[in-house]
């Protein structure tokens, strides 16, 4: 058990609704925001190395979207997305900040290295996670080349719809709508409630 | 006219993706607002959006639970918005579904040890001085301390109510202390820490009088690996040795 578990706080806890843990944090209680750490510290430090590539950086990163999520838990409201969706938006969106503010030209190639397997242990929550990485591998697989490079280029790589067009020598209006495209058969594939 | 909006409705994929430079996604933020069918497909990208940093998890490093779990004894939370929930009018403003409020940005410039820094720094600004005194509250030590690779985190509830959290760093030989809950002291008594080795007890420092239910951290140096930290109620200037059952003995976390 976690040193920061409060007196009411019983293990179960990470079985919880990420939503509700999220109501609980915001009014202060340590104990959901383990819980929800331990949901979500793995995605959020996962996209953001994915991105930002470099895993001091990375964690870096993570530590401030972390905090983020903690001091901001009141702003999150339900009726607009899930709690995943709000912390993993806060991460992304920070990775993306840390990589336009950079002028390292250089350190652009590097980053547009494919996305990295993920990492399997035997705990349950990761064999979970990695299901649920399978499928996704799965409905990328089901796009065409162009839309699953664009959006991945786009997402884990970090770069702006013109960036990738010019990676992939392709016309602009071509990969906004390619990306539009292979997002709605990627949400229809994975059967995503929004 | 027609023709800009069909352009910019393409703009939700990369939207979702922040693939959008600032000026773009403040111009597709504004045609959002008035197009419920461009907010409902930019929810769904987003939710798919999720679904691919899901797929991107790895565990994360060893020592970063501890500092963030630390970090967010010194971090005061954002109060909730008033009137922006709940309310059938604000419900669907799409605009704000993704940039503010649930992103307010930190400096980029702030490293992680600096957010840590930066909180502690704010609580000590705001504590009461006059009671700090047989304490080292240099808050660059206090920092050093939340930002050691080696820090521990622990929390123990008091018999008095709320609970005692002290981080401590090995290497640094120091440990942090702060409390959430204790109940307010009159003037002529004040919460002292100890450091309780085998036999002996160490005054460690008087803690401030809270301030909005928690105590601004404390620093106390010279820890040991065998040390337990305990807190008692003593008279206003404190003892040099325990006068009073302690409300709370933790083993350290070492």
């Amino acid at each position: 058990m976690g040193p920061f578990r409060s007196a009411h706080g019983p293990a179960q806890r990470s079985d919880q609704d990420l939503d509700n843990l999220l109501t609980l944090v915001a009014r202060g209680d340590q104990g959901a925001f383990e819980a929800v750490y331990d949901r979500m510290a793995g995605p959020v430090y996962g996209v953001i190395r994915k991105v930002l590539r470099d895993p001091a950086q990375s964690e870096e990163v993570a530590q401030e979207v972390l905090l983020e999520v903690w001091r901001t838990a009141s702003r999150f409201d339900p009726s607009r997305g899930s709690a995943a969706t709000w912390v993993l938006t806060i991460a992304h969106r920070r990775a993306i900040d840390r990589v336009r503010s950079e002028t390292a030209a250089s350190q652009r190639e590097l980053r547009s290295a494919p996305p990295e397997p993920v990492a399997v242990d035997d705990t349950a929550e990761s064999v979970e996670a990695s299901l649920e990485a399978e499928r996704v591998r799965r409905c990328l697989d089901g796009l065409t080349d162009l839309q699953r490079e664009s959006i991945t280029l786009a997402y884990y790589g970090g770069y702006s719809y013109p960036q990738v067009a010019s990676l992939l020598d392709t016309a602009l209006g071509t990969i906004k709508t390619r990306i539009r495209d292979g997002l709605i058969r990627l949400r229809d594939c994975l059967g995503v409630s929004w | 006219m027609r023709l800009n909006g069909r352009n910019l409705h393409a703009l939700a994929g990369p939207y979702a993706l922040d693939a959008l430079d600032d000026l773009e996604r403040e111009r597709f933020e504004r045609h959002l607002r008035g197009c419920r069918a461009c907010e409902s497909e930019v929810r769904g990208f987003v939710a798919t959006a999720t679904a691919l940093a899901m797929a991107a998890a790895v565990p994360p490093p060893a020592g970063l639970k501890a500092r963030v779990l630390a970090a967010t004894t010194v971090t005061r939370q954002l109060p909730p918005l008033l009137g922006a929930r709940g309310e059938e009018g604000t419900r669907s403003r799409p605009a704000r579904l993704l940039r503010s409020p649930w992103a307010p940005r930190l400096a980029l410039a702030v490293g992680a040890a600096g957010v840590a820094a930066a909180a502690v720094l704010a609580a000590v600004q705001v504590s009461t001085q006059d009671q700090l005194n047989s304490v080292e509250t240099h808050s660059q030590d206090i920092a050093a301390v939340l930002a050691a690779p080696d820090a521990r985190i622990a929390s123990a509830p008091t018999s008095v109510g709320g609970s005692a959290i002290v981080v401590v760093s090995r290497t640094e030989q120091k440990m942090v202390f702060t409390s959430a809950g204790l109940p307010a002291l009159p003037s002529t008594q004040v919460y002292e820490l100890w450091l309780l080795g085998p036999g002996t007890a160490r005054p460690a420092g008087l803690l401030p009088a809270p301030v909005g239910g928690k105590t601004a951290p404390v620093l106390a140096s010279g820890v040991r690996a065998d040390d337990k930290v305990g807190v008692t109620v003593e008279p206003a200037g404190g003892t040099s040795s325990p006068t009073t059952t302690p409300i709370v003995v933790m083993a350290l976390p070492l």
